[in-house]
């Protein structure tokens, strides 16, 4: 046996990474990743170069006088810690919102005692919500948003990304509810759990890490969010996204700070990606085949 | 059956069960249904915020007043062309990497968390940071073209070329998407349809044309499609980039309702706009359902 699991093994080297000669192959490989870490390192290099190197011609490739001035001028002068706490604030309780308020509900459409319809409807209703672009509520959402007092309020952007995520995390959690085993949720039942203690102690645990994974989708996605973080603050409650946007003016670009702006706005979700790839492959997978 | 055979327990449940979907459908009326519902009302009055005293009942001219609206129209080809454009270069693109990458090697896994990077920067971010290289002075993408005798060109300041400057950034973005998906379709395959085409001698071309190609098309379609509806929601980086300009060029259908509804504040038609979008959208997304469907029960 082992040794036809090493011959299958080669047999996917051999035929299916025959593709364009093996020269060929590296040059290909070598050209993408210049194209994907290029601009990385020329955001990253960016950030910490001089004032007057912004117009040097040609262009500094490798700055030899770094500073980090552009980060004490963002820290300084750009409200980078209010953003940077705004868009930790907004896409923490987004997670915690989405990831509890979405399992609730996927656990009491697979398991509860719901009409076959408000199943149905809910399938459909997600469906629509995922194919629709956020801004076509934008200005029914301003005016909402308005009354309730919540104009450039945290809250109001944790509002609107919850439910913007809320279609996907449903879709995904419902898949895992429906895998995890049955046995265990009927013995509770005989034992007299009802569905909040099934719910928190019985099958919740069970699906632990399906709950992480999208988690850490919504995590990025309500990161990343712009449209409403534009539309709904002013001042204080500014993420990030927001903040590098405000750069692009009709005056001459500030590259530095935006620069190391970018940076900052980045780094976090590269290292939450790395460090749970794994996870983060299989959500965005299942969300695209099976959502 | 366990269950109902107790009415206390059952019924119980039952209220804990609309208790647990409660939360979701508050959330839904308050960001969803409430502001379609307001946009679809709001989508029969002529109502601009800058000039109150026009407001009035007009029935369905907003709708009819967009297919005879220029930009509009002219937005609409835009954003078709940007996305017949983009899906076909991220997909064209992406399946030639995911080819490369089936290794299952240190190497090739390595490449791939470096290849996600793209999938995950937020699409502002990236929008700056193209715009900062595609500068036509100062920028670096410019500059490495001169070594290849190309002139500096105007990649966003020039109507002609500025929309493939979004396609081009759009498929940075989106080509590892494309190749994550595609490649962990292949690994998903069968070991023992490589084994037999290698037994019977078949070129790589062969194996891809014959084996891998039709066995991931399902897959492939179906990303083609995500990406083609995501296409048409592209904001953040048309905003950073050129906001519509220069004049028009890269105004599309997301940007254009906002510029219409949020800049111009013409309410009403904005919002007959969106209105229209939606179902439209919704047409396309129950189509596209019924297609995935047969599709993924031809995966088995």
């Amino acid at each position: 046996m082992a040794k036809h699991g090493a011959s299958t093994r080669r047999g996917r080297d051999l035929q299916i990474s025959n593709f364009l000669g093996r020269p060929t192959r590296i040059v290909v490989v070598i050209i993408l990743l210049a194209v994907v870490l290029f601009p990385l390192y020329w955001l990253v290099s960016n950030s910490f170069k001089q004032d007057q190197e912004y117009y040097h011609n040609p262009p500094i490739m490798f700055p030899t006088k770094i500073t980090v001035q552009n980060y004490v001028d963002i820290v300084m002068n750009r409200g980078l810690l209010s953003g940077f706490r705004n868009s930790l604030l907004i896409a923490g309780f987004t997670t915690i919102c989405t990831v509890f308020f979405g399992s609730l509900a996927s656990y009491a459409l697979v398991n509860g005692m719901l009409p076959r319809r408000i199943k149905n409807i809910f399938a459909w209703w997600f469906l629509i919500q995922k194919m629709y672009p956020a801004i076509v509520v934008a200005v029914p959402v301003f005016y909402i948003i308005r009354s309730l007092h919540m104009m450039d309020r945290v809250g109001a952007l944790v509002l609107m990304n919850t439910s913007f995520n809320l279609p996907l995390v449903i879709l995904l959690m419902v898949g895992f509810y429906q895998e995890a085993p049955f046995e265990v949720e009927e013995q509770s039942m005989l034992d007299g759990c009802d569905l909040l203690q099934r719910y928190f102690y019985i099958t919740t645990p069970m699906v632990k890490a399906g709950l992480v994974a999208t988690g850490m989708l919504t995590f990025v996605a309500s990161w990343n969010e712009f449209l409403y973080a534009v539309i709904l603050t002013i001042v204080r409650a500014k993420p990030l996204t927001v903040l590098i946007a405000g750069f692009i003016t009709d005056k001459a670009l500030v590259w530095g700070p935006m620069a190391a702006m970018g940076c900052v706005t980045i780094l976090p979700v590269v290292v939450i990606m790395w460090a749970m790839q794994k996870d983060f492959i299989s959500g965005i997978s299942a969300g695209a085949l099976k959502g | 059956m366990l269950v109902t055979r107790n009415y206390y327990r059952s019924g119980r449940d039952t209220a804990l069960s609309w208790l647990f979907v409660l939360p979701v459908i508050i959330i839904l009326l308050i960001t969803a249904f409430i502001p379609l519902g307001w946009g679809l009302y709001l989508s029969f009055f002529r109502y601009k915020l800058n000039m109150p005293s026009v407001t009035a009942f007009i029935g369905l001219k907003n709708y009819v007043d967009i297919f005879s609206d220029e930009l509009m129209i002219h937005s609409l080809r835009n954003n078709a062309i940007f996305a017949a454009l983009s899906v076909s270069i991220e997909l064209l693109v992406g399946v030639t990497i995911a080819m490369m990458l089936t290794n299952d090697n240190r190497f090739s896994r390595g490449l791939v968390s470096i290849l996600m990077v793209p999938m995950i920067i937020a699409p502002v971010a990236a929008g700056t940071l193209w715009r900062m290289m595609l500068d036509r002075s100062y920028g670096v993408v410019n500059y490495l073209l001169s070594f290849l005798g190309v002139h500096p060109v105007l990649w966003l300041g020039d109507p002609k070329v500025a929309l493939y400057s979004i396609v081009l950034v759009d498929s940075w973005l989106f080509i590892p998407f494309v190749a994550v998906l595609v490649l962990s379709s292949i690994k998903a395959m069968p070991m023992s349809f490589f084994d037999a085409a290698r037994v019977d001698g078949a070129s790589s071309w062969v194996v891809f044309w014959r084996i891998i190609l039709p066995i991931t098309a399902p897959v492939m379609i179906i990303v083609a499609m995500l990406r083609f509806i995501d296409a048409f929601k592209v904001f953040d980086t048309v905003f950073v980039m050129t906001q519509g300009g220069p004049g028009n060029a890269t105004e599309m259908l997301p940007t254009y309702i906002y510029r219409q509804g949020i800049k111009f504040l013409n309410i009403g038609y904005s919002s007959a706009t969106a209105i229209l979008f939606v179902i439209v959208m919704s047409v396309i997304a129950l189509v596209f359902q019924r297609f995935r469907d047969r599709q993924l029960q031809r995966l088995g």
